[in-house]
C-alpha cells in the first residue's frame, strides 16, 4: 500500500522538538506565576487591600459659640454638596448639561469647579456645586439611575446665626491653606475648614474636635458594598463667650450709619461683652469658598468691613490721653489738684501759640475743672512740666503703645513716642513742642478703641489691669497691679464723674441713677477753622468723636468705649451710646440697680 | 457481525474482536484533562460571573454538555472521510467567513459572530479546523523530507485567504490565531533552516507593515500598553494592572473560591472570559495555576502521544496542527493574564465563558481521539 512508504520518520524526531518547546514556555509562564503569586504575593495583596478598602472620613462636627447669657451664636446646618465622579460619566457633557437645567446656575461655575479638580484621580468625585435647595437634591436623587454620576455630599455649613452682627468676633471659616496642611503635628486633610478669623481662629483647636473615620469596602466604580471598621469622630467643644447678646445688638443698631467701633468689658474680669466694629458683612455669604468678585467687592467696599475696627484701627486718643497725663502729673506731683492755671483760649509755649478748643478760654482751671471742661490750655502746661518720657512711661502704664492680649489675631499696638522713638523711626530729635501736642492726645500717639477700654478698666479698678478676655470658661488671671498712685487715680475718677454728672463735656451720656464716670474726645482729621461746625463739613473731614467710660463710678461694673469715625464731636455723637448701652446694661441688671 | 461489519464499514471502526481493547487503549488522558479542566471552569465562571447581571454557570454547563455531545461527533467521524471532504469543507468554512462580513453580529468591535436566534458560532473557529484539515490532506502528500518553496507558498496562501476575510471582520487576534497551527504543521512537516530565517525576515517586514497600515488605534494602544502600562492607567494598562494585582494577590493558596477581592467586587475586567485565568489565579493561588498548567500540560503531552503513534503522515500532521493551535491558546492567554504579553482576545481553552471556542476545542478533543483510536485500522 501507499502508506507504507510513507515518510513518517522526520516527523516523528521533529514532534517530540515541538513538544519540548511547549514544555519549556508552559514551566516558564508557570516560574512567572510562582514569581507574581509567591515571591511578589504580598505586594499585590496590598495593592487589592488598596483597591477595595476606602477610607472615608467623618467630619466632626463642630463645636457650637454661646453668649454670656447662653445664647447661641452659630448653627451647624446641613448642606449639600454635588459630587460628580466622572468615571460614571458617559458623557460629561450631557451630564454638566443636565446638572445645570436643575441647579439654574451658570454652567461656566460647574466647568471651572470641574477643571480646577482636573488633576485628582479619575475615580474621585469632583466636587462641582455647593448649597444645593432640598428640592435641588430631591431632583438628582429621583434621576439616579439615569445619572448615576452625580452624588450629594451631606457635610456642614456653618451659618451665623446674626452674621454682621458678630462677624468681626466670630470671624468664619474656610478652606485649610497649604501651610495649615504642611505645619508640624498637623491632622488636616485637603478641603478641611478651619477657622480663618476672630474666635473661630482663635479657638480653632477647641471647636474643631477630631474627625472620624469610616473605612468601606467598595467595589471597582468605588461603590460601597458593607463596612470594614470605623473610628467616631468627636465633636469640637462650645465656646461660650463673655459677650452680651443683647448689647452688642443695642451697640450695633446704633452704628447702624456710622462707621466706628464700640468695646465694652468689664473692668472686674476684663469680660469683653461688646465688640462692635462698622461697617460690618455678612460672613455667611462665604461659609466655604467664597466667590473672588465678592470677595474684591468685600476689599474694595468703603472704609473696609472686614476690618476690626475694635482692635485693628489706631487713632489718636484725642483728649482721652488727659486721664493719663493727669495720672501722671498727680503721680508725679508734679501738680496738686488746687494748682490752678489760667485758660484765655490759647496759650504760647515754646514761642509757639497752642490754642484751646475754646476760644473764648475757661478762665481759671484746677484739674478737676480742666478734666471736666476738657481744657486744653491746663494740660499744655502740665504736659510741659512732664515732658515726653514721664508722659510716654505713664501712657505704657495704662497699657497703650502695646497689645492688650486679648485672643484675638490681628490686634495693631498702636503708638506711644518718645525720644527714643523720633530717633529711631523718624531719624529726628523730639521738639519739645510736640511734648504739648501729646499732652492733649494729639500727634504721633496712636491707640485702639480697645486699648482705650483696657485703660479705662485701669482707671476703673483703681490701677489693676485685667486682660480682655473672650472665652468666659477660662479662668480669669490674676490681675496686675501697676504702679499708679491710687490717690491720683481716685482724683481723676472723680473729675471724671464730674464730666458727666456736673454738665462736663460728657453730659450727654448721663443716666439717671447711675453714677457714670467718662471722658469724650474730639480728634481733628484736618487743621480747620473752629469756627465751623465739623458735622458741616464733607463726611471724610469731619472730625473722630470718642467717649470713653465706667460706671458706677464707685464700684466699676461696666467700661464703654465709643469710637465714631467722622462723627463729629465726641460729646455729641459718641456718648449717647454709652448713655443706650448703660441704660440697658442697668435696667437687665433689675434688682441690683444702685438707687 | 453483519451489523458490526456494517459499523466498521461506515464509521472505519476496527474488527470487533479488537475493538475493546482499542477503545481501552486510547489516551483517554486527552480527554480526562479536557474534563477536569472544564470542571475547574465552570467553578471559575461561577464565580466571576456571581457579581454581575446573570450568572453565566447555567448557560456554561448547557454548552459543556453540548461540547460533549461534540466530541462524541469528533471521535465518531473517520478523519479519513473528513480529509477527503476537506476542500468543500474549507470553502464552507470560506463562505461563513464571507456571509459574516454581511449578516454577522458585532460584539467587541468586531463583526465576528453568526447566530441564529439565541445559538451562535464564530466563523473563524470552524475556518481554522477546516484550514488545518485541508493542510494535513495537503501536507501529507507531499511526501518527501523536507518541502519546497511552493509547497510552502501554496499552505501560505491557504492560511492566508481565510486571515484576510478574519481580519477584515476586524479581528486581528482571531486571525492571528490561524498562524500557529499552520506553523506547527509546516515545521514537523520541514521545512529548510534557510527558508525559516527567510520566513523570519518576511514576518518581521509583513510585521511592520501590519503595524503601520492595518491595525486600527485601538489595537495599537494595547500594544503601547504592554510596552509601558502607566500610559493608560484607565484602558487596556488599567486591565493589566488589575490582572496581575489579581493574579499576585491569590499568594501560594489563595483567598478561597468566591472569595476574591479583585473579581468580587469587579475590579477585574472581562473576568469571565478572556481573564478567567486570573479569577482562579486569585482564588485558587499558585497551587491552583500549577494544577490547571499540569492538566494543559496532560492534555498535550498525551494529544502529542497520539501524533507519535498515529498511523500515517495525514493524521499526525492533523494532530499536530490541531494541538499547536491550542497550546498556543493556553501559552498566550496564561502569559497575557500574568502580563507577559500584550492583551488581546485569546480565550483559554475549556475555561473561558465562550460557547464557539468551547464547541471547537471538545471537536478537536473527539477527532484526536477518534485518530488514536484508528490507529490500527488498515495496518
Amino acid at each position: 500500500m501507499m502508506e507504507v512508504r510513507e515518510q513518517r520518520s522526520e516527523l516523528i524526531q521533529r514532534i517530540p522538538r515541538l513538544r519540548l518547546a511547549f514544555s519549556i514556555l508552559l514551566v516558564l509562564i508557570g516560574s512567572c506565576y510562582w514569581f507574581v503569586q509567591v515571591v511578589q504575593g504580598g505586594y499585590y495583596r496590598e495593592l487589592a487591600d488598596n483597591n477595595r478598602l476606602n477610607k472615608v472620613p467623618i467630619n466632626a462636627p463642630r463645636g457650637l459659640i454661646f453668649d454670656r447669657h447662653q445664647r447661641r451664636l452659630v448653627d451647624n446646618v446641613p448642606s449639600y454638596d454635588l459630587l460628580l465622579d466622572r468615571s460614571l460619566a458617559s458623557n460629561l457633557d450631557a451630564s454638566l448639561d443636565f446638572a445645570t437645567g436643575i441647579l439654574a446656575r451658570p454652567r461656566t461655575d460647574l466647568e471651572q469647579a470641574l477643571a480646577s479638580s482636573r488633576n485628582s484621580s479619575q475615580f474621585a468625585p469632583v466636587l462641582i456645586a455647593e448649597s444645593l435647595s432640598l428640592s435641588q437634591v430631591a431632583r438628582f436623587s429621583a434621576e439616579r439611575l439615569e445619572h448615576p454620576e452625580f452624588d450629594i455630599d451631606v457635610g456642614h455649613l456653618r451659618v451665623y446665626r446674626h452674621g454682621p452682627l458678630t462677624a468681626h468676633l466670630l470671624g468664619y471659616l474656610g478652606e485649610v491653606t497649604r501651610e495649615d496642611l504642611v505645619a508640624e503635628g498637623s491632622s488636616y486633610e485637603p478641603g478641611d475648614l478651619a477657622g480663618k478669623r476672630g474666635i473661630e481662629l482663635a479657638f480653632e483647636k477647641n471647636l474643631r474636635g477630631t474627625d472620624g473615620e469610616r473605612v468601606v469596602v467598595v467595589d471597582s466604580r468605588g461603590r460601597p458594598r458593607s463596612e470594614y471598621g470605623s473610628t467616631l469622630a468627636s465633636p469640637g467643644t462650645d465656646v461660650e463667650l463673655t459677650l452680651d447678646l443683647e448689647l452688642q445688638q443695642e451697640a450695633a443698631r446704633y452704628f447702624e450709619n456710622r462707621v466706628g467701633s464700640a468695646v465694652v468689658l468689664d473692668p472686674r474680669n476684663g469680660d469683653i461683652l461688646v465688640m462692635v466694629s462698622a461697617p460690618s458683612y455678612n460672613p455667611n455669604g462665604f461659609a466655604r469658598r467664597l466667590d473672588r468678585s465678592e470677595w474684591q467687592a468685600l476689599v474694595e467696599a468703603p472704609h473696609n468691613p472686614l476690618q476690626n475696627r475694635a482692635l485693628q484701627n489706631t487713632h489718636s486718643p484725642g483728649s482721652l490721653f488727659k486721664i493719663v497725663v493727669a495720672t501722671a502729673g498727680l503721680s508725679e506731683g508734679v501738680v496738686d489738684r488746687s494748682d490752678s492755671v489760667f485758660c484765655g483760649g490759647s496759650t504760647t509755649i515754646y514761642n509757639r501759640r497752642f490754642r484751646c478748643w475754646k476760644r473764648s478760654g475757661h478762665g481759671w482751671m484746677r484739674l478737676r475743672e480742666a478734666i471736666k471742661e476738657s481744657c486744653d490750655v491746663y494740660f499744655y502746661h502740665l504736659g510741659q512740666k512732664l515732658g515726653i518720657s514721664r508722659i510716654a512711661e505713664f501712657a505704657r502704664r495704662f497699657g497703650l503703645g502695646e497689645r492688650t492680649g486679648v485672643p484675638i489675631a490681628g490686634e495693631k499696638q498702636g503708638l506711644v513716642p518718645d525720644l527714643d522713638w523720633s530717633l529711631r523711626v523718624r531719624g529726628s530729635t523730639w521738639y519739645p513742642g510736640e511734648t504739648i501736642s501729646v499732652a492733649i492726645g494729639q500727634g504721633p500717639l496712636l491707640a485702639t478703641p480697645l486699648q482705650i477700654a483696657s485703660m479705662m478698666a485701669i482707671v476703673a479698678n483703681g490701677g489693676l489691669k485685667m486682660v480682655p478676655r473672650l472665652d468666659r470658661n477660662a479662668p480669669v488671671p490674676a490681675p496686675v497691679a501697676l504702679p499708679l498712685d491710687r490717690a491720683a487715680l481716685e482724683t481723676v475718677r472723680e473729675a471724671l464723674w464730674a464730666v458727666v454728672n456736673e454738665k462736663g463735656t460728657g453730659a450727654s451720656a448721663r443716666v439717671e441713677g447711675v453714677d457714670i464716670a467718662g471722658k469724650t474726645g474730639t480728634v481733628q482729621v484736618i487743621e480747620q477753622k473752629s469756627w465751623i461746625d465739623s458735622e458741616d463739613l464733607p463726611f471724610e473731614h469731619r472730625d473722630h468723636a470718642w467717649f470713653a467710660s465706667f460706671a458706677p463710678a464707685d464700684h466699676p461694673e461696666l467700661v464703654v468705649v465709643v469710637f465714631v469715625e467722622h462723627g463729629g464731636k465726641g460729646s455729641r455723637v459718641a456718648a449717647p451710646l454709652a448713655k443706650i448701652l448703660y441704660e440697658r446694661y442697668f435696667d437687665n441688671r433689675g434688682a441690683n440697680r444702685p438707687s | 457481525m453483519r451489523d458490526t461489519s456494517t459499523i466498521a464499514a461506515l464509521t472505519g471502526l476496527p474488527e470487533e474482536r479488537t475493538f475493546l481493547r482499542t477503545l481501552a487503549d486510547v489516551r483517554w488522558g486527552v480527554l480526562i484533562a479536557a474534563l477536569l479542566l472544564s470542571v475547574a471552569g465552570l467553578l471559575t465562571v461561577h464565580s466571576a460571573s456571581a457579581e454581575m447581571d446573570v450568572d453565566y454557570l447555567p448557560r456554561h454547563a448547557l454548552r459543556l454538555a453540548l461540547g460533549l455531545l461534540v466530541c462524541a461527533i469528533g471521535f465518531s467521524i473517520d478523519y479519513q472521510v473528513l480529509t477527503k471532504f476537506s476542500v468543500p469543507i474549507y470553502l464552507g468554512g470560506m463562505g461563513l467567513l464571507v456571509l459574516v462580513l454581511f449578516v454577522g453580529r458585532i460584539a467587541g468591535g468586531a463583526r465576528s459572530w453568526l447566530g441564529v436566534g439565541s445559538a451562535q458560532i464564530q466563523p473563524s473557529d470552524v475556518a481554522k479546523i477546516a484550514t488545518v484539515l485541508l493542510l494535513a490532506r495537503y501536507l501529507a502528500g507531499i511526501n518527501s523530507r523536507h518541502l519546497e518553496l511552493r509547497h510552502i507558498s501554496v499552505a501560505l496562501l491557504a492560511v492566508l485567504a481565510p486571515m484576510v476575510l478574519v481580519a477584515l471582520e476586524p479581528d486581528l487576534g482571531g486571525a492571528a490565531m490561524l498562524v500557529p497551527p499552520v506553523a506547527g504543521m509546516l515545521l514537523i512537516a520541514g521545512v529548510r533552516w534557510r527558508v525559516m530565517v527567510a520566513g523570519g525576515l518576511v514576518a518581521i517586514v509583513v510585521g511592520l507593515g501590519v503595524w503601520n497600515f492595518v491595525m486600527l488605534d485601538y489595537q495599537r494602544q494595547r500594544v503601547k500598553t504592554f510596552v509601558s502600562p502607566q500610559s493608560e492607567p484607565l484602558g487596556a494598562g488599567y486591565q493589566l494592572r488589575q490582572s496581575k494585582i489579581a493574579v499576585g494577590s491569590g499568594q501560594l493558596t489563595g483567598r478561597g473560591y468566591m472569595q476574591g477581592t479583585q473579581s468580587q467586587l469587579r475590579f477585574l475586567p472581562a473576568r469571565h472570559t478572556d481573564f478567567i485565568f486570573a479569577v482562579l489565579a486569585e482564588e485558587w493561588g499558585f497551587l491552583g495555576v500549577a494544577i490547571v498548567l499540569a492538566l494543559y500540560g496532560l492534555f498535550v503531552s498525551n494529544g502529542v502521544i497520539v501524533a507519535l503513534r498515529s498511523r500515517d503522515r495525514k493524521a499526525m500532521l492533523l494532530v499536530v496542527g490541531l494541538l499547536s493551535g491550542f497550546a498556543f491558546h493556553v501559552l498566550y492567554n496564561t502569559a497575557m493574564v500574568v502580563g507577559l504579553l500584550p492583551i488581546t482576545g485569546i480565550p483559554l481553552p475549556f475555561l473561558s465563558y465562550g460557547g464557539s471556542f468551547m464547541l471547537s476545542n471538545f471537536f478537536l478533543t473527539g477527532l484526536i481521539l477518534g485518530i488514536d483510536f484508528r490507529r490500527y485500522v488498515n495496518r
